[in-house]
């Protein structure tokens, strides 16, 4: 992939591209089959532009400005498009992707059972509901770096058994791909701030 | 692991933790880089994590907000979306 950089003079860009090239090197002089498995892959140029449209997508269609809900609906719709942009290359995408498809089942199954608004309990990050419920399973048998290990497969979802040296790969996949979804939120609160018309406050119905 | 199962000796660990380091470059460029030792990094990633965390649920409240402008007007998302290309 030709590092073609459009000349946007910022520092934010000259990074990505340094890295796209370092990226780049590693893949032609690596292994071919294994492309796109760096977690520097998450500060291409054009992976952002393949999560901002999916974001966006995503985000039509969350109704937004129903109130309190509204906000965790949308960190979920961007957790989702997320996990897709990884493609299902990591262990932590494919289990947020479950989650996702497993609390909206039961969502709606909930939905058609009782016709009562069911309070969801803290859909917020499902993985960490998911985890917080099967308990610890061994205290501080080994030093202290287990625990810290337990912490960190508890806050990256699906990697709670895996074992250590699979844990870090995860994590560090993971952290990166949070780190473009921040820039890519970012980018799309500052260019909505700026369209957003002189307006009045919209109100709810 | 072939060689061991059930136990990772120090080695292992602290060469997982290089390889870690290297991996993220926002990890080691917050402090000077010099704690190379595991616990730390290992503590320091999880708080990393937390934090992105926080950011993006901070960043979907504002979107949410935004969001709800956007639906009375149509056109804008388009506008919205060649300023993203």
């Amino acid at each position: 992939m030709a590092s073609s950089s459009s000349t946007i003079p910022a520092a934010a860009d000259e990074r990505d591209r340094k890295r796209k090239r370092a990226g780049d090197e590693t893949e032609t002089g690596g292994v071919k089959g294994r492309r796109q498995e760096a977690p520097s892959r998450w500060r291409t140029r054009r992976e952002h532009e393949i999560y901002s449209s999916k974001l966006l997508d995503a985000l039509r269609l969350v109704r937004a400005g129903r109130g309190p809900s509204a906000a965790r609906e949308v960190r979920q719709a961007a957790d989702r498009a997320l996990a897709v942009a990884a493609r299902g290359r990591s262990r932590w995408s494919r289990a947020v992707l479950l989650l996702a498809s497993r609390s909206r089942a039961r969502a709606h199954r909930v939905r058609l059972s009782s016709r009562a608004p069911a309070p969801q309990p803290q859909g917020r990050r499902p993985s960490m509901d998911a985890s917080t419920s099967s308990s610890v399973s061994r205290s501080s048998s080994a030093p202290a770096l287990a625990r810290k290990a337990q912490e960190l497969g508890r806050l990256v979802p699906g990697c709670r058994k895996l074992p250590f040296p699979a844990l870090l790969s995860e994590a560090s996949d993971y952290i990166a791909a949070l780190e473009m979804q921040v820039r890519a939120m970012a980018a799309l609160a500052q260019a909505l701030a700026s369209v957003a018309p002189s307006s009045p406050s919209p109100s709810p119905s | 692991m072939s060689s061991r199962r059930g136990r990772i000796t120090d080695e292992e660990i602290n060469e997982l933790i290089s390889k870690l380091q290297a991996l993220l470059p926002e990890s080691s460029r917050r402090r000077a880089a010099s704690r190379s030792s595991a616990s730390k990094l290992l503590k320091e990633t999880c708080g990393y994590i937390k934090s992105l965390h926080q950011e993006v649920d901070d960043l979907s409240d504002r979107l949410s907000e935004l969001m709800s402008t956007l639906d009375d007007n149509s056109p804008q998302a388009e506008i919205i979306r060649s300023l993203l290309r």
